[in-house]
């Protein structure tokens, strides 16, 4: 799972790098437009260990804006599950609010926080939020009958029970969404950073892009594109290993 | 113990047709019931109607010393995150525990108690999913096919067994197996065809239970007078 997120990666960023060569050579433009190769890698070698300790910049806000926007969706995921009127209104909200660009409401972010962690954090978590809120609100709200009915005829059903059956029935689903949701929590963290944050590699990409120097945001996009395919890796590894802890194979031996 | 159904009529609400159309039939003391009748002939509505008092529908249910009724079928799943024998202790009250064992043994599942459930045979499935609810409170349980694919012997075996266990309770028992519902239920609600003239009937069946001696001919009798609704 981790190798073959990284071999997709590449071959992706690979065929890009080939293509914009191509352009470079097809249409004769200049190192200033596009880089040559020993440009790229006298840049590579210039800013390699200085943006590879400003990814992880990043993805450190990247991941605790994710955890932070696991724990509220799964909360308000929960308590909008219901089919009463605070539920409805949780989800008619959340269906709203999803539709409205987050990501520009970051300039009043920063306006009203300013520069810094909090404000790169909550662009983040608010940025994966909502596509997550929606998947586990959908998740939630589904009734599981088959399982569910005995629960209830019998009066044994409690909110943890019914939670933990819909949670388990769609685990492939969660699992699959929660490592879908790290690249929106990525972008989130670079678009606050391009945005007025005064460090990670979103800010680093800014000054490039002032200075035109296409060969340090190609290095740029490379780093950012490694870690998170290692990071998303990880996320589906551990998806998979929860999945095969709790239930097991449903190809398994019929008795 | 009494179940009194009057003028009972349900239509779904996207269906011009109605599923129920003014149905009474009366069932008295504990025992094996059937609903008997083609596919779509609304035995699972009534038996939902009868389950769940939420259930709209015009006319009358009337029930005497039946308190407490449940609704089990066939399609019932047990949730996957730990053996079927950890599920069914958890729904095992401490006090039905030696009656849980007696179950498990004459549903013949020992083997498969440390399995997950969808690891099982649909047989063995059906056979889990109803022992759970046999070890419930309930004055009424209705089943829908809820022995379906377990073999013949082990039907028979599984029926007879609970009529003795459970003497005192009714049991309502949906089933497409004519031989089956004649022998051993008491009374036989027929669903005959909805284009058919003969409409929805209540027969005797044979009643059988443990140690029967089968009188072949009342048998051939009822099951006779069922198709005949077809």
């Amino acid at each position: 799972m981790l190798f073959r997120r990284i071999y997709q990666f590449l071959l992706v960023y690979i065929i890009t790098i080939v293509f914009l060569f191509m352009i470079k050579i097809l249409l004769s433009l200049s190192d200033y437009v596009i880089p040559g190769v020993p440009l790229m890698i006298e840049t590579t070698g210039q800013v390699f260990k200085e943006y590879f300790f400003d990814v992880m910049n990043t993805m450190s806000i990247t991941i605790l804006g994710q955890c932070l926007s696991i724990i509220m969706a799964f909360t308000v995921g929960i308590a909008g599950r219901k089919s009463s009127w605070i539920g409805s209104f949780i989800k008619v909200t959340a269906y709203n609010i999803q539709a409205y660009p987050i990501v520009a409401l970051a300039p009043i972010i920063f306006i009203l926080l300013g520069d810094g962690f909090i404000p790169r954090l909550l662009i983040a978590s608010m940025i994966c939020y909502f596509p997550l809120l929606l998947s586990v609100l959908g998740i939630m709200a589904t009734p599981v009958k088959d399982i569910e009915h005995f629960y209830i005829v019998t009066g044994r059903m409690r909110w943890q029970l019914e939670v933990k059956i819909r949670a388990f029935e769609n685990l492939s689903k969660l699992t699959t969404v929660i490592s879908g949701s790290a690249t929106l929590a990525m972008a989130g963290t670079i678009v606050g950073e391009f945005i007025a944050a005064n460090a990670g590699i979103g800010y680093s990409i800014r000054i490039a892009l002032y200075q035109s120097d296409l060969a340090k945001i190609i290095v740029a996009l490379f780093m950012i594109g490694i870690i998170i395919s290692i990071y998303q890796g990880i996320l589906e590894t551990m998806g998979e290993q929860i999945k095969t802890r709790w239930s097991i194979s449903k190809k398994g031996e019929v008795l | 113990m009494r179940l009194e159904c009057n003028n009972l009529n349900f239509t779904y609400p996207d269906s011009k047709v109605a599923v129920i159309n003014n149905l009474s039939f009366l069932m008295e003391k504990p025992g094996f019931k059937a609903l008997f009748g083609p596919s779509g002939a609304g035995k699972t509505s009534l038996a939902k109607m009868i389950a769940n008092p939420g259930f709209r529908a015009d006319g009358r249910i009337i029930t005497e010393n039946i308190d407490t009724i449940l609704y089990s079928y066939n399609l019932e799943r047990l949730p996957g995150w730990s053996s079927a024998g950890k599920h069914l202790n958890k729904v095992t009250s401490p006090e039905k525990q030696p009656l849980k064992e007696r179950l498990i043994e004459i549903f013949e599942l020992n083997d498969v108690l440390n399995s997950r459930y969808s690891q099982l045979s649909m047989g063995q499935q059906n056979r889990m999913n109803l022992i759970r609810y046999l070890l419930q409170d309930f004055n009424l349980l209705i089943l829908d096919e809820s022995l379906a694919n377990v073999d013949e012997k082990l039907r028979e075996t599984i029926i007879l067994a609970i009529k003795e266990l459970f003497s005192n309770k009714m049991f309502l028992y949906i089933s497409h197996n004519l031989m089956e519902v004649s022998k051993f239920c008491s009374q036989i609600l027929v669903f005959g065809k909805p284009s058919g003239n003969k409409g929805c009937f209540m027969t005797q069946g044979q009643d059988c239970k443990k140690g029967y001696d089968l009188d072949k001919e009342k048998l051939d009798i009822t099951m006779l007078e069922i198709m005949n609704a077809f």
